[in-house]
């Protein structure tokens, strides 16, 4: 069985000229539209909270799955949060 | 985040879970009842195509479609009891065809199954709350 080389013309190095900044927004348009989904998530949580107290029917397990995923969208935030500020506090603590 | 493709799907399954169960429920809250008026009642869902249209539209994962509680048709089950009052001419009341012992065993298949999804769903969630972690131990 006959295996040819590989074609040095089909492995050429992606240039680093390519990354520029993604199209489509900057981080603090992600950032502001994630914190505004965290929001939408805890306030439509909250209400089926509210629902479920005042017994309307409501199933419980959706109550439940909405809580979930309003905290998780919450730590995502938080986290990406975190990481901003560790990194202005190196820039900051950079000696010039 | 795409972690939610899996709490919905796991949330629908709960959902048609629960509906077996509230039909279970009411074929043994009602296998004693005489007459034909109730017949036992089972919850069925249709599998959704994988690949249809509107699953590539919505991105969804397949989820039980169109699930809904209908009546059985199966014969009522005739005990000869002449003294009822719903016996007819021959002393015979109809009662729902409902089997104590396959309800049963229905009931721990639902609580299992409807289990299943809760682990599936928590599994998607720590394994979210584990990639928040990335980076973070110090």
């Amino acid at each position: 069985m006959n295996i040819p080389a590989i074609d040095p013309a089909l492995v050429a190095a992606p240039s680093l000229g390519s990354m520029t900044e993604s199209a489509g927004g900057s981080f603090s348009a992600w950032l502001e539209q994630q914190v505004r989904t965290t929001n939408t998530d805890i306030v439509s949580a909250d209400n089926s909270v509210r629902h479920l107290a005042v017994g309307e029917p409501v199933n419980l397990h959706q109550v439940m799955v909405q809580l979930e995923r309003a905290r998780l969208q919450l730590e995502l935030v938080v986290q990406v949060r975190n990481k901003l500020l560790d990194a202005y506090q190196d820039l900051l603590k950079m000696q010039i | 985040m795409d972690f939610a493709a899996v709490f919905d799907v796991s949330a629908a399954g709960m959902d048609f879970e629960r509906m077996r169960l509230e039909a279970t429920a009411a074929n043994l809250a009602n296998a004693q009842t005489s007459g034909t008026a109730f017949q036992p009642l089972r919850a069925i869902a249709a599998s959704a195509l994988p690949d249809s249209f509107d699953l590539r539209l919505a991105a969804a994962l397949p989820r039980p479609l169109g699930a809904a509680i209908v009546p059985g048709n199966a014969a009522p089950r005739m005990v000869l009891d002449p003294g009822h009052p719903d016996a007819d001419s021959r002393g015979f009341v109809a009662y729902p065809d409902v089997s104590p012992v396959s309800e049963m065993v229905r009931l721990v298949e639902i609580g299992r199954a409807y289990e299943a999804n809760v682990r599936a769903l928590g599994m998607a969630r720590s394994m979210a709350l584990k990639a928040l972690e990335i980076g973070s131990e110090r």
